[in-house]
């Protein structure tokens, strides 16, 4: 492995200091003179036609200075599919109509939040109500009402992977079975609520600071929807309070704060309250998943059917991802030599669902994690062996995907056995106590252009100066996961500096160089990584040069930037100071500032993505055989991420990730009572708190990604995916009970351990 | 009818008309422009808003702003002793890596403040209890934990220091 | 998310708010902690136009113990207040429980038992200990002062046999008598700040080895915290072995009307009434036990 001075050392996180003081500022704590604030007038029915609005009682109340319905705007569909123009199917204010409650009608924007709000008391909406559907089985069935007219099947994308002769290798199976799954949808529950701040400049053009994930998203939509050019808005991504994919797409409260800006001249606020987030808010996809395997008796993978539909709700958001994904997950961990797949995207009457924190794999990866236990179970193989039998190497090529570089997941397998006492455990825990395990692999950033955008998928800026400083400009967006600190580290570095001599411009369209995608599907380290060091290895050409020419070096040498110098590798003292570099080239320049671009778009790695990450946990719990409660005791960790650029950020990333895992696994869920979400504040969306996570141990597999920067590749979104399935076979091996419909609530555990006793 | 109040806040005395509905909260981030105090969830169940008032940690958000009058009040802003340098519980946080998005950070610290007030050298089990109001959706709170531990070790030494000067 | 309009008042003595109180007639609602109020208001399920604080009374922020007369709780004392003190943590354990679970440390430091009471919320966790440990709560009016028994309080969920011109003044406990043991246990589906989706408190006396007394209260299991009279009969008069606690919980489940709703199923519901019956019956009889003197 290489040595390194700055990465894979425990460097504070560069906001960490502001965060603590309290003095880091997200969109709601920006102050601006004379903001108007605005509220969101929300469909109280499922499914329906707008007769008719009325905002003229709004309009009359004082303090209220601009009400907005669909009307009022160019009435333009948006979607982050631009490669697909039929999947953009939303508007920012609801045409003619609604198809979920809590779909956007009307906007106000009053000189107090009070004042907005009662305003929308005053707006008087006439509906006509239609059959609505909240299930995916009725929404397809004949006779189902269409919700969107474009699309008459209500199957809005369907995405179909076929390698290898499925049937043949049924056939040539010892062991053969089929299992249907079913997930609930959850909440990302982001900590920092929706919020967007919109300002026009005297010239027209828009400033909108918004907590988003995805600034350039924003600011391509936002110019579409409100027929603007793009380089007349600027997206500025404040500090993020998380995402976890629920911040990724063009909302309407952005799209209003803009237009009213636009209208009123002044500047226009709009922060959610939590019971609108849960009430309207994005969602992780609840699916059902039908999948057969079949193996040898051995224990070797044959052959793999699985068909996944996706309960998208009213609109298809990043469904169609998820859905593309679902597939590829299905397929991504184990070999198959034989694998079809069939995912259907499928509109319902309820709040859509979208990108969240594994995008298709918590569920994809939980159905074939939860098979594998199965089948080891009933071949006689224990859980680890089955699943080391049949686990992808380095060198593995999934069909249509990749070929698999860098792969440390037999590895995890055996370093999270070891850790955990597996083997010692499986055979001498008491009644009531289990141990279980899963497993997962995930992607480095998506390759698919859907967004169809012209720019790289990355970009970075660098900038260098003669006092040895550099300024790193990027539109890669920190959301709290810590990019911002890993994307220092890593140009300190490549150039030998320190983290202080480093400024860092991010997440401003007007500012940073086009493109960045945003921050989903892990794509930040690697990608903005990779142009990162691009930038700074064409400014180290530079400094090489003028190095060379100073100190007439044979053109044999190694020149390296290290501790603040420019230097010949094998004798320090031809060199000079990093600054004194600088300043050299740039007189041989006539004065011209020393920056150079970088950027990063995937080559050649397929249409998923250019890098995997892999890993194990294993998970010991308790259950109250009375109760039915769950304690997790310990859980046990071996991942590869590649190089590990930030250890306490990847540990925090880990734990993270298992609290959200524990959450899916045994108590979050939005309740429904057909279209309506039950669960609207944070003592009903039942979130593990400090007192439910579990002590957690970690082992960072070693591995070297080469097409990632430095080595490294994704972590952290994974790592979401393999607490339920570790959770939920440890509460068979506890119980009995084996779960196919999460969360594994104490009621569905007492009643099969009830029935089995009967 | 407004109320006219006088506040402490983090030492400074402040001198308000506020009407009645308002909650401490929006009264601290909207009137004093002290936005380090977040507002999470509204009904007290995420603890980002939470604030130390007469010495105990309450929720700003279900707090009435005229019910403070006359009241001392602490926000994460009044923790660190100089404007300069880091209170002992922020110095941890950033040490531990106890801090990602930072929302609940604010929340946490004063917890954590109004903890370590009253029990100097609290056990893993009692930090943890001590969070229970609080929600973070990115740490999974154990370098938190692990933060609470260290700034109390932090805070005992600086204690011990005095007591032998 | 928005706050009604109202007036505030923060009177200084127990005469002038129930004087304002009376004023301001239909309309007007005290407030202590306000935890609950402030939810409600911001949900839109409450419009005062008049809320008068009670936290500016001194005369009604007070805890006090002896061991002749028992328990007396000021109205205004904090949840943090209760759940610290020497003597509550000594003499009525039950009542400890049942507080360490409600809310969270911020809330608890501005949450009071009244409000608790008077929110009468049908999960509320401090109402099954104090019935079965014989509470009393005063009620104060302009007019009158009374005295009524917590068994006898609550009407429905929300409703309380509270006057709107009455003000809940005090909790009282009785001294704690020997041979008598009280114990309150609940579930939620996490160990945070939750709702109790079941909750069973059980006081009982024992006569050398007999049971000679018992209370069973079911919370969150009916419109209002629920008497199991029967599973308190089938305790009444027997000694305490597995038996007869696994029939009296038995009874108690029986007893038990939940509906299902977000936190918990009915079935569930009932089944761990029984459970947290068995178990707080045990507690009961092991600290009347150690309670000898």
């Amino acid at each position: 492995m290489k040595e390194f001075s700055i990465v894979g050392k425990d460097v504070p996180r560069t906001d960490a200091e502001a965060k603590a003081r309290g003095s880091a500022l997200y969109t709601d704590d920006i102050r601006l003179p004379g903001t108007l604030h605005g509220r969101i007038l929300r469909s109280p029915i499922a499914h329906g036609i707008i007769k008719n609005i009325d905002t003229s009682k709004a309009l009359k109340l004082p303090g209220v200075k601009c009400v907005l319905t669909a009307e009022d705007t160019p009435k333009v569909k948006y979607g982050n599919w631009r490669l697909f123009p039929e999947t953009q199917d939303e508007y920012p204010l609801a045409v003619d109509k609604v198809r979920f409650i809590g779909d956007e009608v009307a906007a106000v924007a009053a000189i107090d939040r009070d004042t907005a709000e009662e305003a929308l008391d005053l707006i008087e909406v006439e509906y006509e109500e239609l059959p609505a559907v909240f299930d995916v089985a009725s929404s397809i069935a004949q006779g189902a009402p269409v919700i969107h007219e474009y699309c008459p099947s209500n199957i809005s994308v369907n995405r179909k992977i076929k390698y290898g002769d499925i049937e043949k290798g049924f056939a040539e199976s010892d062991y053969v079975r089929e299992d249907t799954f079913k997930f609930q949808a959850i909440s990302h529950a982001y900590l920092e609520p929706c919020s967007a701040l919109a300002q026009v400049d005297l010239d027209g053009r828009i400033t909108l600071w918004t907590s988003t994930q995805t600034p350039y998203i924003v600011q391509c939509l936002l110019a579409s929807t409100l027929g603007m050019r793009e380089n007349d808005i600027r997206i500025i991504k404040p500090y993020v309070g998380g995402g976890f994919g629920g911040k990724m797409e063009l909302r309407t409260w952005e799209f209003c704060a803009a237009l009213m800006a636009k209208k009123t001249g002044r500047p226009v606020k709009f922060t959610l309250d939590r019971q609108e987030e849960f009430l309207a808010g994005r969602r992780r996809h609840p699916m059902t998943i039908r999948s057969k395997v079949g193996f040898k008796k051995d224990g070797t993978l044959v052959s793999k059917d699985l068909r996944i539909q996706l309960d998208g709700g009213a609109y298809n958001a990043m469904g169609p991802t998820a859905t593309f994904l679902c597939g590829n997950f299905g397929a991504m961990l184990y070999r198959y030599p034989n694998y079809r797949f069939l995912g259907e995207h499928i509109y319902t009457n309820k709040p859509p669902a979208s990108a969240m924190r594994g995008f298709g794999a918590p569920q994809s990866l939980y159905a074939s994690e939860v098979q594998m236990n199965i089948a080891a179970e009933e071949l006689g193989i224990d859980p680890v062996d089955i699943r080391l039998k049949n686990a992808q190497v380095s060198g593995d090529k999934i069909p249509d995907v990749a070929t698999i570089s860098s792969c440390g997941f037999s590895e995890s397998i055996q370093a999270v056995a070891e850790m955990s006492g597996w083997r010692e455990k499986r055979k001498s825990l008491k009644p009531g106590q289990g141990i279980g395990i899963g497993c997962y692999s995930f992607i480095s950033g998506g390759v698919f252009n859907w967004f169809n955008t012209q720019y790289p998928f990355s970009a970075a800026e660098v900038r260098v100066f003669s006092d040895g400083t550099a300024h790193l400009l990027t539109m890669a967006s920190d959301i709290g996961q810590g990019s911002d600190t890993a994307l220092k580290q890593i140009l300190a570095e490549e150039l030998g500096l320190r983290m202080e001599d480093i400024r860092l411009t991010t997440a401003d369209t007007a500012m940073t160089p086009q493109g960045d995608l945003g921050t989903w599907g892990s794509r930040v380290t690697l990608m903005a990584g990779n142009a990162v060091i691009d930038a700074a290895r064409k400014i180290k050409q530079q400094l090489f040069g003028a190095v060379s020419a100073r100190f007439n070096l044979n053109v044999i040498h190694d020149i390296e930037c290290k501790n603040g110098r420019v230097q010949a590798t094998a004798r320090h003292d031809y060199g000079m100071s990093f600054g004194d570099a600088v300043a050299m080239v740039q007189k041989a320049n006539r004065g011209e500032p020393l920056v150079a671009r970088g950027s990063y778009t995937p080559r050649g790695k397929g249409l998923v993505t250019p890098a995997f990450g892999f890993g194990a946990q294993i998970a010991e719990i308790e259950v109250d055989k009375e109760t039915g409660l769950v304690k997790v005791k310990n859980m046990w960790t071996a991942h590869d991420c590649g190089t590990v650029i930030n250890p306490r950020s990847v540990e925090g990333q880990l734990a993270g990730s298992i609290q959200m895992g524990l959450g899916y696994a045994l108590s979050e869920q939005m309740i429904m009572d057909g279209g309506k979400t039950l669960s609207l504040d944070f003592a009903d969306y039942k979130m593990p708190t400090a007192m439910d996570m579990p002590p957690s141990e970690v082992v960072h597999v070693d591995t070297f990604e080469p097409e990632g920067p430095m080595g490294a590749k994704e972590t952290g979104e994974g790592l979401a995916s393999p607490t339920a399935p570790a959770i939920s076979e440890a509460v068979y091996h506890a119980t009995g009970y084996r779960c196919k419909d999460l969360p594994i609530t104490p009621e569905k555990i007492l009643n099969a351990t009830r029935d089995k006793a009967e | 009818m407004k109320h006219n109040i006088r506040i402490v806040v983090n030492g400074d005395e402040y001198c308000l008309a506020v009407d009645p509905w308002k909650t401490l909260n929006e009264v601290i981030r909207e009137d004093l422009n002290l936005t380090g105090t977040k507002l999470g969830c509204g009904t007290g169940d995420c603890g980002a808003c939470a604030v130390i008032v007469d010495g105990k940690a309450v929720s700003s958000c279900l707090t009435l702003a005229v019910s403070v009058d006359g009241k001392s009040i602490k926000t994460v802003e009044g923790l660190a002793p100089s404007g300069e340098e880091l209170h002992p519980i922020q110095e941890s946080f950033v040490e531990t890596g106890a801090i990602q998005c930072g929302f609940c950070t604010s929340g946490m610290e004063m917890a954590a403040f109004h903890l370590l007030s009253n029990n100097p050298s609290p056990t893993d089990l009692e930090i943890r209890k001590g969070l229970s109001g609080h929600l973070c959706r990115c740490t999974g709170y154990n370098q938190i934990v692990e933060a609470i531990s260290l700034a109390a070790n932090k805070m005992q030494g600086c204690h011990c220091k005095k007591e032998e000067s | 998310m928005r706050l009604p309009r109202f007036e505030y008042f923060a009177p200084k003595t127990l005469e002038a708010s129930l004087e304002l109180l009376g004023q301001k007639g239909d309309g007007a609602f005290v407030m202590a902690g306000g935890t609950d109020m402030m939810v409600k208001m911001s949900h839109g399920r409450l419009k005062p136009r008049t809320i008068i604080n009670l936290k500016e009374i001194p005369e009604l922020h007070y805890i006090k113990f002896n061991p002749q007369n028992g328990l007396e709780i000021g109205s205004t004392a904090l949840l943090s207040e209760v759940l610290n003190h020497a003597d509550i943590i000594e003499h009525y354990p039950a009542l400890i429980q049942a507080v360490q679970t409600m809310a969270n440390i911020e809330v608890r430091n501005m949450a009071t038992l009244a409000g608790n009471l008077c929110n009468a919320a049908p999960s509320a966790d401090s109402a099954p200990p104090l019935m079965v440990m014989d509470a009393e709560v005063s009620l104060v009016s302009s007019r009158a002062k009374r005295k009524v028994k917590l068994m006898d309080f609550f009407l429905g969920p929300g409703a309380t046999v509270k006057n709107v011109d009455e003000i809940m003044t005090a909790i009282t406990l009785p001294a704690p008598r020997p041979q008598t043991g009280a114990s309150y246990m609940r579930i939620s589906a996490r160990c945070g700040v939750d709702i109790a989706a079941a909750g069973v408190g059980v006081a009982i006396r024992l006569e050398s080895e007999v049971l000679a007394e018992a209370r069973i209260v079911l919370g969150a299991v009916a419109p209002v915290p629920l008497r199991a009279v029967k599973a308190e009969a089938a305790l009444v008069g027997r000694q305490f072995d597995p038996e007869t606690v696994q029939y009296a919980a038995q009874m108690a489940s029986e007893e038990a009307s939940p509906i299902s709703d977000v936190r918990a199923t009915r079935d569930y519901r009932k089944s761990m009434v029984a459970v947290l019956a068995k178990r707080a019956i045990s507690e009961a009889y092991e600290r009347s036990h150690a309670r000898h003197s």
